[in-house]
């Protein structure tokens, strides 16, 4: 048990630092001339830039910590009782998580994220029926003046979510507190910290496409639009499905098969450990990789096909490859 | 290293030597937990524009003689007049002691610049902002400022002259930067 | 008549500054804000900023950049003070260290179409920073043969296309110096791109300095507490 709570308190203490450096940017960010606020804060609000670096940096290690953290649970297929609990969480915060870093991205204003929100808002509204509705009522319209007040909004309340979600988590495990575990944690923290410091400091804009550093424009679609890197693999496979809900069911889908994985598992909770399992598992993290860079090359006349392939192969791991394995197994 | 300490980890040196290493580990984090959170907090004391608003600087170099311009600054309005060389003279000339509020020339203007007079364009009698800034303007018997309300004298200094307020213009703090520009606050 | 009585001033304070060090960045070509530590060659990026006041601002809005945070570049508030004194507004009064940098005369229609656009953050809006700016600005050429140029265009080796809308502005002399550095095209040049690295990215000098403390800081750190973990048996 105490094996999950280390990741947790890395977890907690980056969403921590980010409900803080977030609660600091709020006050001075503006919506409706966002890229302005922020260059505001970047250049005349004491120690703004750092507290932007916070935000940006707390941002990649969370989502880093995050991959990392399922996936080892996958390979270990800590998804399984006594654990499954704990991995229904873990993919609930992940789901807050990129929904929450989608809009945090968006918010910043710049090209990338101005031609991210449009393609995102216009996909919505083209939907009819109910999704139509909801897409109206998530982006207030077509994307303008004024959208990014809600987003600023919801991104805040999903904040709020997933500091819910890792409380939740905490209840559950019921940590103990001992010296022991507290120089545990205080060593996570200051190896934490040290690779915090490099990214914030030397690489502060790493992940993010370059483009974003223009203002968005509405006349102007530069190329090399692209997400930040914790996006991409699921922005690839919203775009190998066609269309609006192609995008949909991609992202939705994307995720909700590792909701499902404990039961896509077909052994039993004593089957040994299978080496068919593990290199298949390995496999699918290289595919994710995969998708995340083909995403980034969008442009290329191969990509789509390459993305198409890369995206069957993610789903085809978990629906047919994963019962197979497993079953096999338990044999 | 880690074997050293698992060996070492009965031996009587070990229990100061962990103990030094938790105490020097507890405070080094406290500092590390403490620089992280500045920023955090400085970043709310007030940004550049504010902090300048609050420190406002004025160009006084386009002030015409005679004529005073008016900023507002801290809610305040302020007059920054420029005095001729007759006024600067007049205005030395005085016998502070008969004054309602005595006030030498000195006390009034900085001595670097004596042709700058700056003060708060308000009546220090009721509250009321004051006319005199234009040459073209009533000015009172003293070629300073009158009080359109209740029709309090000042001179060029912003004295009080006659009432019925009793007391001199409220001269707000500022320093020269150079002879073409003033900082107030 | 201020502008007589402030110039001289704005040399001076170009001259004072600080304890920036004039030095070679030529041969070869580097910019001291390169790198993963780089700072801001601030005898360099004040050069820029003469070089940008003399000769880009005729056209280039830096709206984001004020005369205070010239102090930044190792002038005192005098100094500063005195440069913003020396720069009338349009609506005739002049500059005061809060104002933002003064806003191109140049009707940006004068280029046919082509905005010359805002400087304030260009060397991070543009692959290459400061290199490419370097690179622009001494990059023009005559068109290679069977090149059509378009009109009120010209021909340069670093823009994206080849034909770019801005002319050729830096000349050998179009500046003077105060400290004394020889103002060739190539030099006003690098030194003007310096002071756009500067402008684009006031805190990257800053932010290196407070890196490199914070992590040897945290290495130490690491290894104090991974050693106390050990120790403590937990
Ligand atoms: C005569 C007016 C004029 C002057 C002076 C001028 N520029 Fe420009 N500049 C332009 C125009 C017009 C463009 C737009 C070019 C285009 O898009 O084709 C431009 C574009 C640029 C660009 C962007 C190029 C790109 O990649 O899009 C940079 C960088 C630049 N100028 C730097 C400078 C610097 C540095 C100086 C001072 C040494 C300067 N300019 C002086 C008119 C001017």
């Amino acid at each position: 048990m105490i094996k999950e709570l280390k990741p947790l308190s890395s977890l907690a203490a980056l969403l921590g630092l980010l409900t803080a450096s977030g609660l600091v940017l709020a006050v001075y960010y503006n919506p409706w001339h966002a890229f302005a606020s922020l260059g505001f804060i970047e250049r005349e609000v004491n120690e703004g830039w750092l507290v932007q670096a916070y935000h940006a940096t707390g941002t990649t290690l969370l989502f880093g910590l995050a991959y990392l953290f399922l996936f080892r649970a996958m390979l270990a297929r800590g998804y399984r009782a006594p654990d499954d609990l704990a991995w229904a969480l873990g993919v609930k915060l992940l789901a807050v998580l990129l929904l929450a870093g989608w809009l945090g991205f968006v918010l910043t204003g710049g090209a990338a994220a101005y031609w991210a929100l449009v393609r995102a808002a216009n996909g919505a509204l083209a939907l009819s029926g109910a999704a139509g509705a909801i897409g109206m009522w998530f982006f207030g319209g077509p994307a303008g003046e004024g959208t990014l007040a809600r987003l600023a909004l919801f991104h805040a309340v999903l904040g709020v979510a997933a500091l819910a979600v890792l409380a939740a988590a905490y209840r559950r495990l019921k940590p103990k507190m001992s010296p022991g575990v507290c120089l545990d944690h205080l060593a996570r923290f200051a190896v934490l910290a040290l690779i915090f410091s490099v990214l914030a400091f030397f690489f502060p804009h790493l992940g993010q496409p370059a483009v974003n550093a223009l203002p968005g424009d509405p006349l102007t679609l530069p190329l090399g639009t692209a997400l930040p890197w914790y996006l991409l693999p699921l922005a690839g496979i919203a775009d190998a499905l066609p269309g609006a809900w192609g995008g949909i069911i991609g992202v939705v889908g994307a995720v909700a098969v590792l909701a499902a994985l404990p039961w896509l598992d077909g052994s039993g909770p004593e089957a040994v450990r299978s080496r068919w399992y593990g290199v298949l598992t390995w496999v699918w993290g290289l595919d994710v990789i995969a998708l995340g860079i083909t995403a980034t090359a969008r442009d290329c006349p191969q990509a789509s096909l390459l993305l198409a392939l890369f995206a069957l192969w993610y789903f085809f791991h978990f629906l047919v490859l994963v019962p197979l394995v497993t079953a096999m197994e338990a044999k | 290293m880690a074997e050293t300490a698992a060996t070492e980890a009965s031996g009587p040196g070990t229990e100061s030597r962990r103990g030094f290493l938790t105490i020097f580990t507890g405070a080094a984090a406290t500092v590390a937990a403490g620089s992280i959170v500045w920023p955090l907090l400085d970043a709310l004391n007030p940004d550049a524009p504010s902090e300048a608003q609050a420190r406002m600087i004025v160009n006084v170099a386009d002030i015409p003689e005679n004529t005073a311009k008016t900023v507002q600054w801290d809610g305040l309005p302020i007059y920054i007049r420029k005095l001729t060389a007759q006024q600067i003279a007049a205005a030395q000339a005085v016998v502070t002691g008969t004054l309602p509020d005595p006030a030498d020339f000195a006390a009034r203007v900085n001595p670097a610049y004596p042709d700058y007079v700056v003060v708060v364009g308000l009546n220090t009698g009721i509250t009321c902002a004051l006319e005199g800034n234009s040459p073209a303007d009533p000015r009172g018997d003293y070629d300073g400022w009158l009080c359109p309300c209740d029709g309090s004298q000042y001179d060029v200094l912003g004295r009080v002259r006659s009432g019925p307020a009793t007391r001199n213009l409220v001269i707000p703090r500022f320093t020269f930067i150079n002879a073409a520009q003033i900082r107030l606050g | 008549m201020m502008r007589r009585f402030f110039a001289p001033l704005l040399a001076l304070g170009l001259v004072l500054a600080g304890n920036a060090q004039a030095q070679d960045t030529l041969s070869p070509l580097h910019f001291q804000s390169d790198g993963p530590l780089g700072g801001i060659d601030k005898a360099a990026a004040q050069r820029g900023f003469l070089v940008y006041q003399t000769v880009c601002a005729a056209c280039h809005a830096a709206s984001a950049l004020h005369y205070r945070d010239l102090e930044a570049l190792g002038l005192t508030s005098d100094q500063a003070a005195g440069v913003a004194a020396g720069v009338k507004l349009a609506d005739g009064s002049a500059a005061t260290l809060d104002s933002p940098f003064k806003a191109p005369a140049m009707p940006a229609s004068a280029f046919g179409g082509a905005v010359p656009p805002d400087l304030s953050s260009i060397a991070a809006q543009r692959p290459g920073g400061a290199q490419y700016i370097y690179a622009l600005l001494t990059g023009y050429t005559t068109a290679p043969d069977g090149v059509t140029m378009l009109p009120g265009h010209f021909y340069n080796k670093a823009f994206p296309g080849g034909q770019v809308a801005m002319p050729p502005v830096l000349r050998d002399n179009a500046v003077t110096y105060a400290d004394g550095t020889p103002a060739t095209q190539s030099q006003e040049a690098a030194d003007v791109a310096e002071f756009l690295t500067w402008a684009a990215d006031p805190n990257l000098g800053t932010r290196h300095q407070i890196g490199l403390r914070a992590v040897i800081f945290f290495t130490l750190l690491s290894i104090v507490a991974i050693a106390a973990r050990r120790g403590g048996g937990g």
